[in-house]
C-alpha cells in the first residue's frame, strides 16, 4: 500500500510540474467539450426550435384569405420566425443552396378552392437538402404547424387540441433536453479521452525518457505500480467529473435525474475500464505518437459503435458485434439510463457486469504482460 | 521571387522525402483517411438502412376492423418489430420502462368510431433515451396511419375516412432521395482538417524534437520559404487524400454533381487554413504528442460546430455564432454545395474567400510567433 501511494504521489508530482498536462486534462477537455455542447444545444432549461431562425421564403400564388391565414399561422408559430415574402417561385428555387434561404414554402393557385370543395389542398416545400438535418427539421415543423390549420378560423386553435388528420399520434414518454442527452456523452468521452492519454501516454513517455525500465526493475511490485497509477488517475477523474458536472449544472442548468454519488461511481467505473485498456496498450511497448493515434481511433470508434450518434441496437452486422463487445457502450448506456431516466444504478446489472468484467480483464492482462516485461528486463 | 519558388520547392521535396523514409507516417497518411471514412460510412449506412428491428409492443384496446388494420400496418412495417400484443395500457408502459421494448403503441377504445369522424388518436410511448429509435418509432406510426388513409381514399379498405385538409409535398433541391450520406462531404472536410493537423505535427514539432528545426532556420533560406514549402507539401498530400476519398465515395455510389477541381480547391484551402492554425499552436506547444492531443481535442467539437454532422442553421444561437466565426464551416458548406447541388465557383466564392482570408490573417501571426520562440 505504501508503495502504491509512493507511485501515486510521484505521478501527481510530475503532473503538477507539467503545465500543459494540467491544461489539457483539467481545463481544455472538460471545459471545452461541455461548453461546445452548451453552445450547440443551448442550456438544459432552454427550449429552442431548430427551424425558428432559418431563413425561408413564403410564396403565395393563391392570394386568398385561406393562404393569408396560413401565412399568419406559420409566422405566429415558434418554428418560423424568419419567414420572408417577396420571392417568386423561380427566384426562391434559384436562391436555394446559395445560403440566402434554406427552404421555400409555395402555396399554389387553387389552394383556397380545394379547401372550400373539401378536397386535399397542397403546399409545395422546396428545401436545401445539402444542409444536413435542415430539410427534415423544416418538413417536420411545417407538418406539425399545419396539422391544426383551419382556413375558416381567423384565430387558429392551439396545437394538439384537435386534429384534422385521420389518426393523431400522441407522444408520451419524457422528452429530454438536448443538453442533458449530450451531457451523458461528454462526461464519458472526457473520462475516456483523458484517462487513456494519462495512462498509456504517461507510460509511453516514461519509456521514451528511460524511466520505465527503472520503474519496472525497482523493488516495487507490478501490482503496486498498477494500483498507484490507478489512484493517481482516479483522483484526476474525480476532479474532471466535478468540473464537467459543475459546469453543466451551474452554467447550463442541467438537472441529472440521479444523485452525485451514482454519477461519480459510474464516471469512475468508466475511467477504470479506460485505465485498464491504457495499461494493456502501454505494456505493448508503443510510443507516444502511436498512443495518440490509437486514442484518436478509440474515441472515433466510440462515436460510431457506442450509441452516441446512432442507437447501437440499430447497427447491423459487424458494427453490431463491435458495439456488443465494446465495454464503453455499456458505460454510456448506464450514464444515459441514470442521468436521463433516473434508473437505479444497481438495477443496471448487465451494464455493470460488462464494465467490471472488462476492467478486471484489462487489469489482469496488463499485470501478466508487465510481469513478463520485468522478467525480460531483468535477464 | 525565383529564389522563393526554388527554396519552397526544395523544402517541399525535403518534406516528402522525409515522409517516404518514415514508413509509419507514410502508412498513416494513406491509411488514416481510409479508416476514418470507413467509420463514417458505417454511421451513414446505419442511418440509411431500409429496415430496423426496433422492438415495440402494441395494446389494441379497440378490437375493431379499423384497429386491426392499423395493427396489420404496424406488424408489416420494416422499421419496427412488434414483439408482443399486450392487453392493457399499463402493460404496454411497463414493457417500455423495463427496457423490454423501445416503444409502445396503444390503440384506444373507440378508435374505429373516432376514425370515421376524423378524430382518432393513437398513444405512443417511447424510450427517449434511445434517440434514433424513438424517432423511427414515431415515423413508422405516422407511416402506418398514412397508409391507412391512402387505402381508404383509394377505396381499398371499407373505412370511410376524412382526408387531411392540407398535404405537404416536399421537393429537395438536389433531387436526391433522403439518405444518411449528407454527412459525407462534411467528413471530407474533417479529413482535410485532421490530415493537415497531422502534417503540421510532422513538419514542425517532430523536427523540433529531432533537433533539426534550428538548423533549418539557420540555413540561408527565408522563414517564409520554409513555411510555404511545408504548406506546399501539405497541399500535395491533401490532393492525394481527397482523391482517395473521392474514389471511396464513388465506390459507395455517391454521385458527385459538381466540378471535381472545385472539391480539390476547397479541401486544399481547408488544409492551408488548418495549417495556419497548427503553425500558430505549434509556436506555443512544443511536444508533438501534446500538440496532436490538443488538436484532436479541438477537432471533436468541430463535428457539431463546423457543420459536419448537422447544419449550423439548426444550432442554438451561441453555437451558430461560433460556427459562423470558424472558417472551416464555410469550407464544409462549399463542399456540400459542390458535391450535392453541383454549384459552380460563383456560388462558393464567398466561402473560399473566407477560408483564404483566415489563412492570410493567421499565417503572418504564426510566422511572427515562431520567430519569437526560436
Amino acid at each position: 500500500m505504501i508503495d502504491s501511494l509512493a507511485v501515486a504521489a510521484n505521478d501527481l508530482r510530475r503532473f503538477t510540474r507539467n503545465r500543459t498536462s494540467i491544461l489539457i486534462s483539467l481545463i481544455i477537455l472538460p471545459f471545452f467539450f461541455t461548453a461546445s455542447l452548451g453552445a450547440g444545444q443551448g442550456g438544459a432549461g432552454t427550449h429552442f426550435s431548430a427551424t425558428a431562425d432559418i431563413r425561408m421564403a413564403f410564396i403565395d400564388n393563391d392570394y386568398s384569405i385561406a393562404s393569408g391565414r396560413l401565412w399568419q399561422t406559420l409566422v405566429s408559430s415558434p418554428d418560423f420566425h424568419r419567414l420572408v415574402q417577396g420571392y417568386t417561385e423561380q427566384t426562391a428555387i434559384a436562391s436555394l443552396g446559395r445560403g440566402r434561404i434554406y427552404a421555400a414554402i409555395v402555396v399554389p393557385k387553387g389552394f383556397a378552392a380545394d379547401l372550400a370543395n373539401n378536397n386535399t389542398a397542397r403546399i409545395m416545400l422546396y428545401t436545401d437538402d445539402s444542409e444536413p438535418g435542415v430539410s427534415d427539421q423544416i418538413q417536420a415543423a411545417l407538418k406539425n404547424d399545419i396539422q391544426n390549420f383551419n382556413p375558416n378560423l381567423e384565430v387558429q386553435p392551439l396545437r394538439f387540441n384537435t386534429s384534422l388528420f385521420p389518426v393523431q399520434i400522441i407522444q408520451k414518454g419524457t422528452v429530454f433536453a438536448g443538453f442533458n442527452v449530450g451531457l451523458t456523452i461528454v462526461l464519458g468521452i472526457v473520462q475516456i479521452f483523458a484517462g487513456f492519454y494519462e495512462i498509456a501516454g504517461g507510460m509511453a513517455r516514461e519509456r521514451e525518457e528511460g524511466t520505465y525500465a527503472r520503474m519496472l526493475l525497482s523493488p516495487i511490485s507490478i501490482g503496486s505500480i498498477l494500483f498507484g497509477k490507478t489512484i493517481f488517475d482516479l483522483l484526476l477523474s474525480t476532479l474532471r467529473t466535478f468540473i464537467v458536472l459543475g459546469f453543466a449544472v451551474f452554467v447550463y442548468g442541467a438537472k441529472p435525474n440521479t444523485d452525485l454519488i451514482t454519477l461519480l461511481s459510474l464516471s469512475l467505473l468508466l475511467a477504470l475500464v479506460t485505465m485498464g485498456l491504457g495499461f494493456v496498450v502501454s505494456a505493448l511497448k508503443v510510443g507516444t505518437r502511436a498512443v495518440v493515434i490509437l486514442e484518436f481511433f478509440l474515441v472515433l470508434s466510440l462515436f460510431a459503435f457506442s450509441g452516441l450518434i446512432i442507437d447501437r441496437e440499430l447497427l447491423q452486422g459487424v458494427s453490431h458485434t463491435i458495439s456488443i463487445l465494446l465495454p464503453f457502450s455499456y458505460g454510456f448506456d448506464a450514464l444515459k439510463r441514470t442521468i436521463l431516466l433516473g434508473t437505479p444504478v444497481l438495477s443496471l446489472t448487465t451494464d455493470l457486469q460488462f464494465m467490471v468484467g472488462s476492467a478486471l480483464l484489462f487489469y489482469g492482462l496488463s499485470y501478466v504482460m508487465l510481469v513478463r516485461s520485468r522478467e525480460r528486463l531483468s535477464t | 521571387m525565383k529564389e522563393l519558388v526554388r527554396d519552397t520547392v526544395a523544402i517541399s521535396v525535403k518534406e516528402l522525402r522525409q515522409l517516404k523514409r518514415d514508413p509509419v507516417s507514410l502508412i498513416l497518411t494513406i491509411m488514416f483517411p481510409i479508416l476514418l471514412i470507413s467509420i463514417f460510412i458505417v454511421i451513414s449506412q446505419a442511418f440509411s438502412a431500409t429496415s430496423y428491428n426496433i422492438p415495440v409492443v402494441v395494446a389494441d384496446l379497440d378490437g375493431t376492423p379499423a384497429s386491426a388494420l392499423l395493427l396489420d400496418k404496424l406488424t408489416s412495417s420494416p422499421l419496427i418489430r412488434v414483439t408482443q400484443l399486450v392487453q392493457t395500457e399499463d402493460q404496454a408502459y411497463n414493457a417500455v420502462s423495463s427496457g423490454q421494448a423501445f416503444g409502445a403503441a396503444i390503440i384506444p377504445k373507440g378508435f374505429g368510431d373516432d376514425l370515421i369522424h376524423g378524430q382518432a388518436f393513437v398513444i405512443v410511448e417511447t424510450d427517449n433515451s434511445r434517440i434514433t429509435s424513438s424517432t423511427i418509432i414515431i415515423a413508422s406510426m405516422n407511416r402506418a396511419s398514412q397508409e391507412l388513409l391512402n387505402e381508404a381514399l383509394l377505396g381499398e379498405s371499407s373505412l370511410q375516412l376524412k382526408a387531411s385538409p392540407v398535404e405537404i409535398i416536399t421537393r429537395p433541391v438536389s433531387g436526391r432521395p433522403p439518405s444518411g450520406d449528407t454527412i459525407l462531404p462534411g467528413f471530407l472536410g474533417m479529413i482535410a482538417i485532421l490530415g493537415a493537423f497531422d502534417d503540421i505535427v510532422n513538419a514542425i514539432s517532430r523536427e523540433r524534437e529531432r533537433g533539426t528545426f534550428p538548423r533549418l532556420i539557420l540555413s540561408p533560406i527565408s522563414i517564409f520559404s520554409i513555411y510555404s514549402g511545408k504548406m506546399f507539401s501539405t497541399v500535395l498530400l491533401t490532393i492525394l487524400r481527397t482523391a482517395l476519398m473521392l474514389v471511396i465515395f464513388r465506390l459507395q455510389g455517391l454521385v458527385i454533381r459538381g466540378n471535381i477541381l472545385l472539391i480539390f480547391l476547397t479541401t486544399c484551402l481547408i488544409a492551408i487554413f488548418t495549417l495556419s492554425v497548427g503553425l500558430t499552436l505549434s509556436s506555443r506547444v512544443k511536444g508533438s504528442s501534446t500538440l496532436t492531443i490538443l488538436e484532436i481535442a479541438m477537432t471533436f467539437p468541430l463535428f457539431t460546430l463546423a457543420g459536419t454532422t448537422n447544419s449550423p442553421q439548426t444550432l442554438a444561437s451561441e453555437g451558430r455564432a461560433i460556427a459562423y466565426s470558424l472558417p472551416w464551416t464555410y469550407g464544409n458548406e462549399a463542399l456540400r454545395r459542390v458535391i450535392y447541388l453541383g454549384l459552380g465557383f460563383d456560388a462558393i466564392a464567398g466561402d473560399l474567400f473566407i477560408l483564404l482570408l483566415g489563412s492570410l490573417v493567421l499565417m503572418p501571426i504564426a510566422i511572427m510567433l515562431s520567430k519569437r520562440t526560436m
